[in-house]
């Protein structure tokens, strides 16, 4: 029990690393997005020339932004849901729902990988219009969201198995 | 059968306590399978549902929000309120819906509008003898206002909702005059509990110290003069106004008002970030989800089954908000609104309801929503930034209630009171 409490929270640590990395990517991304299209706005009025390629980049950003810090949500639990019903449950019937949630989100997570992989593989022949980018670049951060959210949740769940255990086991010790 | 699983995963997923748009996610990709569609058909929807261009105005609008609540406007804008309305009985709760009106027009978020303004007149309310309860119940319930009046997001994710045919132009002029009503009921409400408590009013601070004021809020007003101008005269696009909106707020809040510091530049950058991902993962899973509701044939579904049960337009119309509100108890509102417009917005079209009056009756709605509990967001947030237990402030909040019912009915029945500045457009 020991060590998988110690293998648990070095990954921990290793998670909010990625999660401090994938947050400081978003926030690049926004910032990239407002400057550039400010550089659009400036063209288009001022200088009379529309830098065309920045309406294409930006909604490549826009799925970065989405996807990326969508699974840092997983990891900071803090996406829109209606858990008051489930909190309001005693903890023997919570306990199981919290944990049966995060295999949710986790299995979500896998699907989302695997089926984004062929939609990557699918549009890698395709140019994305003005950036000449293959198009599967769009594909990327729901690959990567995916695989994050299935890690994160996944170690949650976990974690609540691991809780859980542990307090049954304390509370045996202690009988 | 493919409805069942469809209604079936999404609700269970729901009640447990999965994440909304997670379990519209979930429920997408089981009803593809059921169809026997390829696992990749749900990403690509979901994909395409996040890849629109108006919608690159969300993260815009968020960011300027945040630069406002970081960057010293909501000082300048109590002040500023404070030397205009101060004077009235219980003034200082005058000054908070008025503030809540000017910040509301700026960030378009209750939530930032709370935390801004909350934070700052809720202990100066205290201080002045006002009750904590009557302090909060003046702030959650005034930032609704946020929603309705323009700019704001929650209006970007109805015209996209709705399928993109609906004027972003037309829903900002029609939620102008809805958002100064609200404002002025819940005044009213707000007056008459200050005279029945005996709340001071406060001294006028002399012409100088308005205009003085005045010079200090302006530069932050026009924050929203650029945005809403920018997009009603046609010079720019909602994404473009909302681009620009977002460089002005940097500009005035780190060099012009030079209160933003670097500690609160990437503290705003996150929480964009943050919010932005939230509401827009719900935006992809939501396009998922509402294909399916379309292919199912379920907006129709619901407009026959509620036309069966009366074809009176005012009963379908008391039908559809009292739904709305036992949903906005119970869920957020960007999700409601992505989840609802499809299957609700025919049935209000085939009643002769414009779809822009339907989008204001339904944000004024959803706000009620995110002032009462189990899921009431804004009043969590008031009730913390107040440091007021939840069941206090619950027993108080009536009146106001009921001024935004009223201001809900008015929106409802009247047509002109969202249709009328919309219509001078045209």
């Amino acid at each position: 029990m020991l060590v998988l409490e110690k293998i648990a929270a070095r990954l921990q640590v290793l998670f909010e690393w990625i999660n401090r990395v994938n947050l400081f990517v978003c926030c690049c991304a926004l910032v990239v997005l407002i400057v550039t299209f400010g550089w659009l706005v400036l063209g288009r009025y001022v200088l009379n020339a529309t830098p065309t390629w920045v309406e294409q980049l930006a909604l490549v950003l826009i799925v970065y932004i989405t996807f990326l810090a969508s699974a840092s949500g997983v990891f900071e639990d803090r996406h829109l849901g209606m858990a008051f019903l489930r909190d309001a449950t005693p903890s023997f019937i919570r306990r199981p729902l919290v944990f049966i949630t995060r295999v949710a989100i986790a299995v979500f997570g896998y699907v989302m990988m695997t089926g984004s992989l062929e939609l990557f593989e699918f549009g890698w022949a395709t140019k994305l219009p003005m950036l000449n980018i293959p198009e599967s670049i769009r594909t990327l951060p729901v690959i990567i969201c995916g695989g994050l959210m299935f890690v994160f949740a996944a170690s949650q769940a976990l974690a609540e198995l691991l809780n859980t255990s542990a307090k049954l086991i304390s509370k045996n010790i202690g009988e | 059968m493919g409805l069942a699983i469809l209604l079936g995963v999404f609700g269970v997923s729901i009640v447990i306590g999965i994440p909304v748009a997670f379990a519209m996610g979930l429920a997408a990709a089981a009803t593809f399978a059921f169809e026997g569609f390829p696992a990749l058909l749900t990403f690509q929807r979901i994909i395409s549902g996040v890849s629109v261009f108006s919608l690159l105005a969300i993260p815009f609008f968020i960011f300027a929000g945040e630069l406002m609540l970081h960057g010293g406007l909501a000082l300048r804008l109590v002040r500023f309120a404070s030397a205009l309305v101060g004077r009235v009985r219980g003034g200082l709760a005058t000054v908070n819906i008025f503030s809540s009106m000017l910040f509301g027009g700026i960030s378009g978020s209750a939530i930032a509008d709370i935390s801004a303004l909350g934070s700052l007149i809720i202990p100066a309310m205290k201080e002045k003898g006002y009750r904590g309860d009557y302090a909060v119940n003046v702030t959650v319930t005034s930032s609704i206002a946020g929603v309705v009046i323009p700019p704001s997001h929650n209006m970007i994710i109805f015209a996209v909702a709705a399928g993109g045919g609906i004027s972003i132009s037309e829903l900002f002029l029609a939620g102008v005059i809805p958002g100064i009503l609200m404002c002025i009921l819940l005044a009213i409400a707000a007056y008459i509990l200050a005279v029945k408590a005996g709340y001071p009013a406060e001294p006028f601070p002399g012409f100088a110290f308005v205009l003085t004021a005045a010079a200090a809020a302006l530069p932050g007003l026009f924050t929203a003069v650029i945005i809403v101008g920018g997009v009603l005269s046609g010079v720019f696009t909602v994404t473009e106004s909302g681009a620009f909106g977002a460089i002005y707020a940097f500009v005035l809040t780190a060099l012009v008002y030079r209160s933003l510091s670097w500690k609160a530049f990437v503290e705003c950058l996150l929480s964009a970030v943050r919010t932005t991902s939230v509401v827009m993962i719900l935006i992809g899973c939501a396009s998922a989800f509402a294909y399916l509701l379309a292919f199912y044939q379920v907006p129709k579904l619901m407009t026959d089954t509620l036309l069966g049960i009366s074809d009176n337009p005012i009963m379908i119309l008391i039908m559809l908000n009292v739904i709305l509100l036992a949903l906005g108890m119970i869920m957020d509102m960007a999700a409601l609104i992505l989840i609802c417009t499809p299957i609700f917005l025919p049935i209000a079209a085939s009643i002769g309801m414009d779809p822009v009056q339907f989008g204001i009756m339904m944000l004024v709605n959803l706000g009620l929503g995110l002032c009462t509990p189990p899921v009431g967001t804004c009043l969590f947030v008031g009730c913390a930034v107040g440091k007021v237990p939840i069941e206090k402030a619950l027993r108080t909040i009536w009146p106001f209630y009921l001024a935004m019912l009223v201001a809900l009915i008015l929106v409802t029945f009247i047509p002109s009171v969202s249709m009328f500045l919309p219509s001078l457009l045209e």
